[in-house]
This record gives structure tokens, sequence and C-alpha cells, in this order.
């Protein structure tokens, strides 16, 4: 994680930003903190990357990159606004002797914020921030077989807020938000999905940290709840409304470091 | 009809990717051919497919195309090219791309890019968003340089380069095909390039002086039919000792027979130019009144004088560095639309090896072994006449008048 020392709205990127709504930097610490305390207390430990006053939104890590056991692809923001943040991520990981794997320099990805392991695969979306094309080139690199989304509402411009894995079965989903060859996609492979209502999807409920049993979400309705403790989770709710204000959640704020992708199998055969 | 290869790879038929671009294609009234498609063997596998699309027009197509490629498509060969830095003066990085002297592009961060000089046997060196091709020896360290062939485009020589008009160019060498109808075919050419605004370069061979045809060439010159002349030491030297003496290689010009003591005119005329300094300075100083290199210096017109081995003198103004000759002639060759061979193997090859593939380049010699050679050097855009060089010229400069 990233504190947000330096966390404000200066620019408007996505449909959630509007530079007239100030953010509160208070808040947003206090708002911060009390996230690390909820995660902590399911049982996560948190690393921390020293932010930046160039860039503002360091403290969404999840689009830092890809992690993968000692790997680590760095994103290629799509925006001007965040292509600082990609050597100082890579520096981090780096120092840390990660192995790091770069995408080609021609194709956006904005790392784990756009790109989640569910079951075998690794569910990676496209349109507003990635390019499709970087997913075979992710799939070389990682050796994790992708099922390609196709984001279609400007305000769910990330996997991540439109997608929530809970365990090998179960993912919180937002279907309005993916084209209709993706619901067709997530409906084969997710066997029990709880599908968001729009006013659930708009408060980012599937933005959301899963740890073991243990759910910390922005939002949580009494429904989602409800279902979410019958499959046996406990649901944390973080507030972190300063950080709504720039599009980013729960998840954005954070990324996994546990992560290992399953190998698939082979690669794109060969250009001939 | 317009016509797309494009390409998807990755786990394109599990995500549907692939049945979602089919389906765009024809839902936006295009069509398609899967071209190659390999299926990965699991559902972990990756696959690629490469398809043909067929729109109704250029437009439709770039639109269809542009929203195929959101789905990760892309054009088949649409990948940057490898740049690699040069680690040495005078040395391209080993795999470098090997140019021909057709239009190239090359793919720089995303664009297109035409190579400004197309050449053939250079590397194509990369500053900014400009392509050039330069030959090994200039190359200089620190010089990004393609390597491979991916992200190069060459265009394929068409066969009817202008509408309609040309219509000989259909057969290579043309030693049986009426003479006068090929002179008045090729002043068609020159015309036409003067009216564009091209420039016509003239390689002449000292067979050209020997035929008789200095004068004819001299009057082009005058008449600025000629922009730039590449020549050796034996054709400066015997046009001026044809003007001087009256001979060529010591045989009169006029009577066509051997004059006493001939064989050294060219070198007295060699040593007179080697005191003058210079052939300028020979026309102006009044030892030279006449003849083509005359004309060159009066007009003035550039030339480049390219020495060789077997050369006597040579003449003050010869290039003897033959790399610093190639470089010379290479200043001059930009604009160059029409080039006349003149018997001329050496100079001509030479030429031939710095000029792109569009410019039309006319080959008159008595033996079509030099056009072969040009041929077989990668010169196909030259067209073989095979003819006396002095009746030619007399013809094409009458045609001209």
């Amino acid at each position: 994680m990233c504190p947000p020392e330096h966390f404000t709205v200066l620019y408007e990127i996505n449909p959630w930003m509007h530079r007239e709504v100030a953010v509160d930097p208070d808040r947003a610490r206090l708002q911060w903190e009390g996230l690390v305390a909820l995660l902590r207390d399911a049982g996560a430990e948190i690393d921390l990357v020293d932010p930046h006053a160039e860039w503002p939104d360091m403290v969404f890590t999840a689009n830092a990159g890809i992690v993968n056991g000692r790997q680590f692809v760095p994103s290629h923001f799509r925006n001007p606004e965040r292509q600082g943040e990609t050597p100082i991520f890579a520096a981090w990981f780096d120092e840390r002797e990660y192995q790091i794997d770069r995408l080609p320099d021609h194709l956006d990805h904005e790392g784990a914020g756009e790109a989640l392991p569910f079951g075998d695969v690794l569910v990676s979306a496209y349109r507003f921030r990635t390019d499709a094309a970087s997913h075979a080139e992710l799939s070389r690199l990682t050796g994790a077989p992708v099922r390609s989304i196709e984001l279609v509402d400007e305000r769910y411009y990330h996997l991540d807020i439109t997608f929530c894995p809970l365990d090998d079965r179960r993912a919180l989903v937002v279907p309005e938000a993916w084209d209709d060859y993706g619901r067709r996609v997530m409906a084969e492979l997710v066997p029990e999905p709880l599908a968001l209502e729009p006013d659930e999807a708009a408060v980012f409920s599937a933005n959301s940290v899963v740890i073991g049993r243990n759910i910390v979400m922005p939002s949580c309705s009494p429904r989602v709840g409800r279902q979410l403790e019958a499959w046996g989770f406990e649901v944390a709710v973080a507030d972190v409304g300063e950080f709504l204000k720039a599009g980013g959640g729960v998840r954005c704020l954070t990324l996994a470091l546990d992560v290992v992708l399953r190998r698939g199998g082979q690669g794109p055969p060969a250009p001939t | 009809m317009a016509t797309e290869t494009i390409e998807v790879e990755g786990h394109i038929i599990d995500s549907l990717i692939l049945a979602k671009i089919l389906d765009t294609i024809l839902a936006a009234g295009a069509d398609y051919q899967i071209l190659d498609v390999s299926i990965g063997r699991t559902n972990a596998d990756a696959s690629r497919a490469v398809l043909q699309v067929d729109a109704l027009d250029d437009d439709a197509l770039a639109a269809l195309i542009e929203e195929l490629q959101v789905h990760g498509a892309n054009r088949v060969g649409d990948r940057d090219a490898v740049l690699e830095p040069c680690d040495q003066d005078g040395v391209l990085p080993a795999g470098f791309y090997s140019t021909t002297n057709l239009p190239t592009e090359v793919r720089v961060e995303g664009r297109w890019l035409p190579v400004v000089n197309p050449e053939m046997d250079c590397g194509l060196v990369v500053t900014g968003d400009v392509v050039r091709t330069v030959p090994m020896h200039r190359v200089t360290r620190g010089d990004q340089v393609v390597v491979g062939g991916e992200g190069v485009r060459v265009q394929a020589p068409s066969k009817s380069r202008a509408a309609g008009s040309f219509e000989f160019m259909a057969s290579e060498v043309s030693s049986e095909k009426p003479k006068a109808l090929l002179v008045a075919q090729v002043a068609d050419r020159l015309r036409a390039c003067r009216a564009r605004g091209g420039r016509i370069l003239a390689v002449c061979g000292p067979a050209v002086i020997h035929t008789g045809a200095a004068p004819d060439i001299a009057r082009l010159v005058r008449d600025g039919w000629i922009d730039v002349l590449f020549a050796g030491n034996g054709f400066a030297t015997h046009d001026i000792e044809s003007n001087v003496l009256g001979t060529s290689l010591g045989v009169s010009v006029d009577a066509g027979l051997p004059v006493e003591h001939g064989h050294s005119n060219h070198l007295r005329v060699i040593n007179e130019v080697r005191r003058w300094g210079s052939i300028e300075a020979a026309v102006n100083g009044g030892y030279i009144t006449g003849g083509v290199m005359y004309e060159c210096v009066r007009k003035p017109v550039p030339f480049v004088l390219g020495g060789s081995i077997r050369d006597d003198g040579p003449l003050p103004d010869v290039e003897f560095d033959v790399v610093a000759a190639a470089d010379a002639m290479r200043e001059h060759i930009a604009g160059v639309e029409v080039a006349l061979m003149l018997a001329s193997t050496l100079h001509g090859i030479a030429t031939g090896n710095i000029l792109p593939a569009g410019v039309e380049t006319f080959c008159v010699d008595i033996n079509h072994a030099v056009l072969t050679k040009l041929a077989d050097r990668g010169s196909h855009q030259a067209l073989g006449i095979v003819t006396d060089v002095g009746l030619f010229m007399r013809d094409l400069s009458n045609a001209l008048e």
C-alpha cells in the first residue's frame, strides 16, 4: 500500500473524478489508516511503498502491475497522468529481487486492477485502460491462461470494480459492465456469482479485498452482506469515501503480493 | 473491394474474442476468410487466427480494422521495427536489415514512416521520425539501425508505373524493336519528367565519344535536358581529346581513322588539363572550347567523375577514392526521375546501385550483357535498348529539338 500523503484529485481521467470536489487530506489519511487496521485485523501483513508528490494516484497500488510469485510485470498506463508511477513501482520490486518482466511499450495494461485470478485462469479486462492485445503478452510472460473481458461502461473502467473473486467458486460480479461475450465467458467461468445491483455496483462494492474468509469492502448492502455471511464470509466495511472521489475503493488501494498464478498450457503458437 | 489481413492471438476461443471479431466483421457488412487458425490443445493453451477481411471500400475497411483492434486484432506485420545501436563507426549491427531499392516503410512507435532515400544494400537508420538508408561505411557509433525484418514493409514494384503510357516496359530488353519508336518514347518520358520538375541524370561511358555521340549529348546539356552527369576518367578524357585534338583514343572522330602518334593524344590532353588544375579552369582558360564537359562547366551542370584502377592520368577532377565517389554521386541523385545510362558498364551499375527503384532508367548499349548485369544486381526498373549509342543519341537529340 502507499500512504496518501500526496493523494488529491488534480486531473480527471475517469467519470468519478471532479477537480472541483476537493479531497480532505486529513480525512483521507484517517480513512486509509482505518483501512490498514481492518486489513491487519483480517490477517494481512502490509508493506509500504513511499509516496511521490508528483504522482497522487500512486495510492492506488492495485494498478502498479501484476504480481506472480517472485515475478512482477509492471503496468503500462494509458494516461500520462499515471505513467510516472511505473518506474517507481518497478524499482520497489527490483529492490526486493523480484524478476521484472515488461510488456511491450506499445501495449497498455493497468496491472492487478485489470487482472484478477479466478480458478485456473487470469481474468483480464480491456477497452478503457488496457489493450486487448496485451493479454496474449501477459499470458506469454506469466504462463497463465487469460480470459479477456470487454468493459462497456466508462464508470467501471477497471475490472476490479466489476469483479471480486471470493473463492474457487464464488465471486461478486457486475455483468452490466461487460459486453455480451464477456457476460457469457464469466457465466461459464464462475459457478456461483453474486450479481450486484446497479446501486451496489456504483458504491464500489466489488472493489473489495478478500483475505481467506474475511472480506473488507468499501460498502455492503444488507442483501449482499446476508449472502456473504451465508457463504461463511466475515464482512468488514472500510469508509474510503475520500478515495471514491478519485474512482478508487478498497481493492484499488491495495496490491496483493501473495498471488501465484496457475501456469496453464502453452503460450500462443509462434508466428509463422 | 478493400482487403486486409489481420491476426489475433491469445485465449481467443474461450474468451469468445474470435467469435466477437467474426461477428463484428459480419455486422459491419464485411466478409472474412480464415486463412490460418491454430487452436490450443487445451483450454489453457493460447490460440492464433489469421483472417483476411474484405470490406466494400478503403474507408469501411479502415473503420472496421480500427474497431477490431480494440479487441486485440492487428494487421499482420504490425509490429514496430527492432532497432539496435551501432557500436562502432562504419559497422552495422549484426542482423541489420539489408535494403532494396524499392519504396520502403518502417514502423516506429506504431507509425509507418517512409524511407526518405531508398537505396539497395544499405542499412536503415532511424533518427526521431526520419528513416534513411545509410551505406555501411557511413554509419556512426550510436546510430539506431533496423535489425531483422519485423516492422519493415516494401512496396512491390508495379509493372505499369505511369498511367498507361509506357508500353514497351513490357519487355525488359528490346533489341528487336523499331528504334525510331523507342527513341520517340524515351523523348516523351524526358519531356514528361521535365514538365513535372523532375531531374534527368546521364551516365556516360567512353564509347559515347568513340561512336561520335558527344556533340548530341553536348547539345542536350546545352538545351537543359541533362541535370547531372556521372562518368569516369575515360569519358571525360576522350570528350576533351576529341574537342582539342579531334580524336578519341587516337582515332579521328571525323574520318574514323587512326592518326599518327594518336595513341598518346589522350595522355597529352590529360597532362594539359592537369596543368590547368581542373576541367573548369581549362574551359575558362580557353583550352577546352566545346564538348560535353565544356557544356557542363558552362551551364553549369554538376558532374561526378569516378575513378578506376586502370585509368590514365587521371584528370584532376576524377575522384579516386571510389567510396567517396559513390558518396558524391549520392549527393546528386535527389529528385532524379529519369536516368540515361549510355554505353557505360562500370558507372552504369554503380549508379544503378544507388538509385531508388522508382527512377525510370534507360540503358542504351550495344551489348545486352550490361542490362543483364544491372537486373541481376537489383535494378529491375532498367529498360535495356540494345543499339549503337551514337545513332541512338543522334535520333534522341533530334527528337528533343
